[in-house]
């Protein structure tokens, strides 16, 4: 798994939010767009692109995009 | 001699497909409680002898059987004696957000929550199977999803909306053998299909949305003695409509 592809492909389902402003560090759920709609998105993106089936209790674990890739990475 | 109630299911035999789900299992155990023989269908066989052993021989049977396939349905269609009724109990649920649909998904649960319903009813109907000019009864569990609009449901919503419309005309094609069709549509019950989307969202955002429900969730049994009245003679003037069991969740407001 590319890092920098997951934070491509997570960057993706925010619809306002300027990309470039997401970062491996950044704290998701404290972003203005963050949302039970982007969360399942997320959700549907990590089990479309990696096969990998992660929860609401993933998304609740981590804190950054960066804690989360090592969550599906080592799913 | 105890009196006659139009309630009871006594001398009536039920076929219920998908047996082994929450709601399927709950409403198997209330057919016998009203004095019903039933015959459930499901996949795992080690479930269907556990579930044979616990409603008592001569009062429950079970067909191992996958209704996702043509082979399953008929295997069905040829055991069943000749019933009184049929509950249509099999379904599958997934969140998938709109972009993130693909043929795949939206095949998969077209097909156990809609395509084999319409199927089987199709081989039992051919078969004669169902009792003709005797208050038989057909009882669709389709969804409150189907009235509403809950993001990421499309799947879901799509499949029970296309159940609870085709109810209506299987209940008018079917209405002069005077077998019934009629469908009940719950909102969230507390089910094994409920706690993985739990697990998929969160245990918070349930919470908030049980907080909503002004009787909170439903529990299997709600949605099995409201099953148990459309099969009985009780409801023998009814067909082709819905029940709504939601705790009165999208019309009490606030």
């Amino acid at each position: 798994m590319d890092k920098n592809h997951f934070l491509q492909s997570f960057a993706e389902q925010f619809d306002d939010t300027d990309p470039s402003t997401i970062t491996l560090e950044t704290h998701f759920k404290e972003m203005e767009e963050w949302s039970s709609m982007v969360a399942l998105m997320i959700i549907a993106m990590v089990d479309e692109q990696y096969s990998k089936k992660i929860t609401g209790a993933d998304l609740r674990e981590a804190n950054t995009i960066e804690q989360l890739f090592e969550r599906v990475s080592s799913k | 001699m105890t009196e006659y109630s139009p309630f009871s299911l006594h001398g009536k035999h039920i076929l219920v497909a998908g047996a082994s789900s929450g709601i399927g299992w709950a409403i198997c155990k209330s057919i016998v409680a009203a004095g019903g023989k039933v015959t459930g269908v499901a996949r795992r066989a080690d479930l269907l002898q556990k579930m044979a052993q616990e409603l008592g021989e001569g009062n429950a049977f079970f067909i191992e059987a996958d209704l996702a396939t043509d082979n399953g349905i008929e295997k069905v269609a040829a055991m069943m004696p000749d019933v009184n009724g049929l509950v249509y109990a099999a379904g599958v649920s997934k969140m998938l957000p709109l972009k993130f649909i693909k043929r795949e998904s939206l095949e998969e649960l077209m097909n156990i929550n809609y395509f084999s319903m319409v199927l089987l009813l199709a081989q039992m109907v051919r078969q004669k199977k169902i009792k003709r000019n005797a208050h038989s009864s057909i009882v669709l569990i389709s969804s409150v999803a189907q009235q509403i609009g809950t993001k990421s449901s499309i799947l879901y919503t799509g499949s029970k909306g296309a159940m609870s419309s085709a109810s209506k005309a299987i209940a008018n094609e079917l209405s002069s053998q005077k077998i019934r069709v009629n469908t009940i549509e719950p909102g969230m019950v507390q089910t094994a299909m409920a706690s993985e989307m739990e697990d998929v969202i969160s245990a918070e955002a349930v919470e908030k949305d049980k907080a909503k429900y002004p009787l909170g969730y439903g529990m299997p049994d709600d949605v099995a003695n409201t099953a148990v009245f459309l099969l009985s003679d009780a409801s023998k003037w009814m067909t082709g409509r819905s029940l709504t069991l939601d705790g009165g969740r999208y019309v009490l407001l606030d």
